[in-house]
């Protein structure tokens, strides 16, 4: 493999230039994927933990079971990790909301239709039907987040 | 005809996360016992609906926890295989088998968690 | 004093070896497309005042082998048009060699293609594409139009024209990201053209 088409093609994926919203929205679809891909993962692994890890495979004993959850929330309850919870959010949501967008795109059904138009008229593809949910995906996101600060660490409370 | 069924569970599977996290959301932010203020009450770990110390024991999310476990591996390891391979400018069988290999097992431990969380095995 | 402009001084009174591809000079050949500024344009269709920049930088076009200062070579851009059969295909040939009488057609139906026939093939939209950077066997924003172009023609007769774009590199590589209708300077709007043929192969 080569490293530096890797590199070349990771710029092309991550710098959006002058092109216009719906290769924002490209980069940051594919940048939330990635990172919420990696939180998965790391989630499925620490709620296993929960349980005890790789090595139990049936119902354990009160007293393990115990020891196990409790090492698993000393581990976890900590302001970084909310912090970082409230990052996920705001991925999550947006990469939802995006995608929902995607979808109801690829299907065609937010977009203009082809018609007579007058050259370097905006595309009908970039309709503004199409571009609210995207506006609507970055609100919702940020309001996740908020909440999730909120909710996690009480960020807002009087 | 296979890239296109492949694409239709992609998004298939996208909508089924969203039904299914909804679910998994709802029941860790909003259905808990009041303790204190509205804020306390929210992923205090020490109230989790699933776990040894059983306040619930439901099947039924049991289940939709799993649906959202298959469905998001799914999702998310077919878009990692698409964005690796734009990546390298070729497909890779190889990648594409560690990629399986990896949403197969994190299925399996899932699953694991889940019936022992829930007291169903 | 369009880039064109600028680039035809410098090769008649600065450096006679520069090489660039030229010959409508009115946006209509599709010719003279290169990146200036880093943005995907036609240099006859460009005046310098709109840039409002007092340096411009002016590179050949991405995705393309370079041959020589601006000049890139475009034969792979046709050749994935020809590799999907971009053109009216009737089942009886015969008749399509030599016809009696014209296709008929209405005007909603032509509105449903004409946009798509604007097309002059500069290459900008594959230039711009990310998906074509990064995967060099995708097939492109312009062919991928071209292809829908004829899918919804109702005067088409082509057979399994779905089935060539559904592919790994066909039209599934698509992500949306909308530079080519950005780019494009007919207003062609490619990225509609693919979700629409995305839209035909889900069905």
């Amino acid at each position: 493999m080569r490293w530096s088409t890797a590199l070349q093609n990771l710029k092309t994926m991550l710098i959006p230039g002058k092109y216009g919203l719906e290769r924002w929205s490209y980069t940051l679809q594919r940048v939330s994927g990635v990172v919420v891909s990696l939180y998965f993962i790391a989630h499925v692994l620490e709620t296993g933990s929960f349980v005890g890890g790789v090595t139990v495979w049936a119902i354990p004993d009160y007293d393990f079971a115990e020891r196990a959850y409790r090492e698993a929330v000393s581990f976890l309850k900590n302001p970084i990790f909310d912090a970082g919870l409230a990052v996920i959010g705001l991925l999550v949501v947006f990469h939802t909301i995006n995608g929902v967008r995607l979808v109801l795109a690829h299907f065609g059904l937010v977009l203009g239709s082809p018609r007579r138009r007058e050259i370097l008229e905006t595309p009908a593809s970039f309709s503004n039907r199409q571009r609210a949910l995207f506006w609507l995906s970055i609100s919702l996101a940020i309001f996740a987040m908020l909440y999730t600060l909120d909710a996690l660490m009480g960020v807002f409370r009087p | 005809m296979r890239e296109r069924n492949v694409m239709l569970l992609h998004y298939a599977t996208g909508l089924a996360i969203l039904l299914f996290g909804g679910i998994h959301i709802w029941t860790l932010f909003f259905t808990y016992p009041f303790q204190g203020t509205i804020w306390e009450t929210t992923m205090r770990f020490d109230s989790m609906p699933y776990a040894i110390l059983p306040v619930y024991r439901n099947t039924l999310l049991a289940l939709s926890l799993l649906g959202l476990l298959v469905s998001t591996t799914i999702h998310a390891f077919n878009g990692l295989r698409i964005i690796l391979a734009e990546l390298i400018g070729k497909r890779n069988i190889w990648i594409e088998r560690g990629l399986f290999a990896i949403g197969a097992f994190l299925v399996i431990y899932g699953t694991r968690t889940i019936l022992i969380a829930h007291m169903l095995v | 004093m369009t880039v064109l402009d600028g680039l035809i001084y410098i090769k008649e009174n600065l450096d006679p070896t520069l090489s660039v591809r030229y010959s409508c000079r009115m946006a209509i050949c599709g010719s003279c497309g290169m990146r200036v500024n880093g943005m995907e344009v036609l240099a006859c269709n460009t005046q310098i005042v709109e840039l409002e920049k007092k340096v411009i930088t002016v590179e050949p076009m991405k995705n393309y082998p370079l041959i020589k200062d601006i000049v890139v070579d475009m034969s792979e851009f046709f050749v994935k048009q020809k590799n999907l059969k971009t053109w009216l295909i009737r089942k009886d040939v015969v008749e399509q060699e030599n016809p009696t009488r014209q296709y008929a057609q209405t005007e909603e139906e032509l509105e449903k293609i004409l946009q798509f026939t604007y097309c002059i093939q500069c290459g900008l939209c594959y230039s711009a594409c990310p998906v074509v950077s990064n995967l060099p066997q995708f097939l492109g924003p312009q062919a991928l139009m071209k292809l829908y172009r004829y899918l919804a023609d109702n005067r088409d007769e082509g057979e399994d024209r779905l089935a060539a774009v559904d592919k790994f590199e066909g039209v599934w590589r698509c992500h949306f990201a909308g530079s080519c209708s950005t780019v494009c300077p007919k207003g062609v709007d490619p990225a509609l053209a693919i979700q629409l043929l995305r839209r035909a192969a889900l069905k």
